[in-house]
């Protein structure tokens, strides 16, 4: 009886996460984050009709014979529920592995596909997709992981038909009109998932704020029509510099931010250096004229900085980016303890 | 309800009532396992497939609340037991097929041993002269 509860308040949580998830990456990074609690598997897998990309949420240990049963088998039950694709080369598959289980369960390199429930996703008559539970051993699940499953199946079409439903509501909701990328608001949320993930687990997470240099001159000198092609060659240029798994947001005015989790320090100043030298190399043609402009950026990191919380990891970013600008601009900066 | 008719063989009314009870039985255990939204769905999905076949499935009514046959029952009892037999008989099957690419054997082990005895009884019934 005890389990039940327990089972059923995970049930709720893991629904609650689902319904107030921006997009198709969060309600399967939420699932597949609380999942394990439910069952014991290896990959979760969701495939999602309007784009055709069949998303796998899987045990990092999954060795990728195993991400490619999955996804055969997925597109296979899809094919025979009726619904294109039923072929694997239609499909783009994006996988995202996440630490599920304890090291000492990792997964067999020579792990096969053993067991598996698939749902499809299905509202109103109308199969937008299927979710799946995977496992590398036999008989895995049984007719309560079934109930449970059915259950957050259902809930999670209901909350992808929403999403279609009200995609330009979403759109205002999430993006920023002038660049298309996140908005503040967003990338706040975004942060409380990714924080509360890194923190509970001590993975690494990082944090890079940039600010156009001297940007106030472009928009004085060339009118704020060009200013605004600016911002949005520099939003394109930070979105192909990015990882997968990474977002990019307009925290406002000519200010940017970057949210990369498991990001470590080496790796972020990389990201952030590299960055830098695009914008510096890069002439952009405002007017009638073609410009330099650079960038400054600051980087904030858990757990090397040691924040407490979100509002630390900001409040770091945005120190480090005064002292790329005090510096001199056209820098990269990580917080400095020591100025606190 | 008479079950026999002229010539002592067994009428369409048997075959539809086996149907019947199996389709309702099957709609009891499943949807306790996977809901009654996505097994509407199966449901929706099979008639539409195995009905190209035999048309006369395509009124059977599915809804949240279960499967109904009530209204079509008065065509149906026209056809031949064994048409009727062949027909529900495919739709179980695509059913089942269904539950097993779905869940390999959660959903079949539950359902199966109770189809199972049914489907043989229908057999029995069309095939007594």
């Amino acid at each position: 009886m005890r389990l039940i509860v327990k089972n059923l308040n995970i049930l709720r949580s893991i629904i609650n996460t689902i319904n107030t998830s921006f997009e198709i990456k969060e309600i399967v990074e939420s699932a597949g984050n609380n999942l394990p609690s439910l069952f014991e598997f290896s990959a979760l897998g969701v495939l999602w009709k309007e784009e055709s990309t069949l998303y796998l949420y899987q045990e990092e240990s999954c060795p990728p014979s195993f991400t490619k049963e999955v996804a055969q088998n997925m597109v296979r039950v899809f094919s025979v529920l009726g619904e294109e694709p039923n072929d694997l080369a239609r499909v783009t598959l994006q996988v995202e592995k996440r630490k599920l289980r304890p090291s000492h369960m990792a997964m067999d390199s020579k792990a096969t596909l053993k067991s598996y429930l698939v749902l499809p996703l299905a509202v109103e008559d109308e199969i937008i997709g299927c979710v799946s539970l995977n496992s590398d051993q036999p008989n895995a699940f049984d007719a309560q992981d079934l109930q449970f499953f059915s259950v957050i199946g259902y809930q999670m079409a209901a909350t992808l038909k929403h999403f279609q439903r009200f995609s330009s509501v979403k759109t205002m909701a999430v993006y920023d009109t002038l660049t298309t990328l996140y908005n503040r608001r967003y990338m706040e949320e975004r942060l409380i998932v990714e924080a509360q993930k890194s923190f509970y687990s001590g993975s690494s997470l990082s944090l890079v704020m940039i600010d156009i240099d001297h940007f106030k001159k472009v928009n004085d000198t060339f009118g704020h029509t060009e200013g605004d092609k600016v911002l949005r060659e520099i939003a394109s240029l930070l979105k192909t510099s990015v990882r997968k798994k990474d977002t990019v947001a307009r925290y406002g005015g000519e200010e940017f931010i970057l949210i990369l989790p498991e990001a470590g320090l080496e790796e972020t100043t990389m990201i952030a250096e590299r960055i830098r030298r695009l914008v510096e190399s890069k002439l952009f043609e405002v007017g009638q004229a073609h410009i330099n402009i650079t960038v400054s950026l600051g980087i904030s990191n858990f757990p090397g900085h040691n924040p407490k919380s979100k509002e630390d990891l900001v409040r770091m970013a945005d120190q480090a980016l005064y002292d790329a600008k005090r510096g001199g601009r056209n820098r990269v900066c990580l917080f400095n303890p020591v100025q606190k | 309800m008479t079950k026999e008719v002229k010539g002592g063989k067994w009428t369409s009314d048997l075959v539809l009532d086996l149907y019947s009870n199996l389709l309702s039985m099957v709609w009891e255990v499943v949807s306790a396992l996977i809901g009654e939204a996505i097994l509407e769905l199966l449901f929706n999905l099979s008639i539409k497939k195995i009905g190209e076949k035999y048309s006369f499935l395509k009124p059977l009514k599915v809804s949240e609340e279960g499967v109904f046959m009530d209204e079509m029952r008065e065509d149906l009892r026209n056809l031949p037991p064994i048409e009727l037999h062949r027909g529900f008989q495919s739709l179980i099957n695509h059913l089942l097929n269904l539950f097993s690419a779905l869940t390999e054997g959660v959903i079949s082990r539950e359902v199966f041993p109770k189809v199972f005895p049914k489907v043989k009884e229908a057999e029995r019934l069309v095939s007594q002269k």
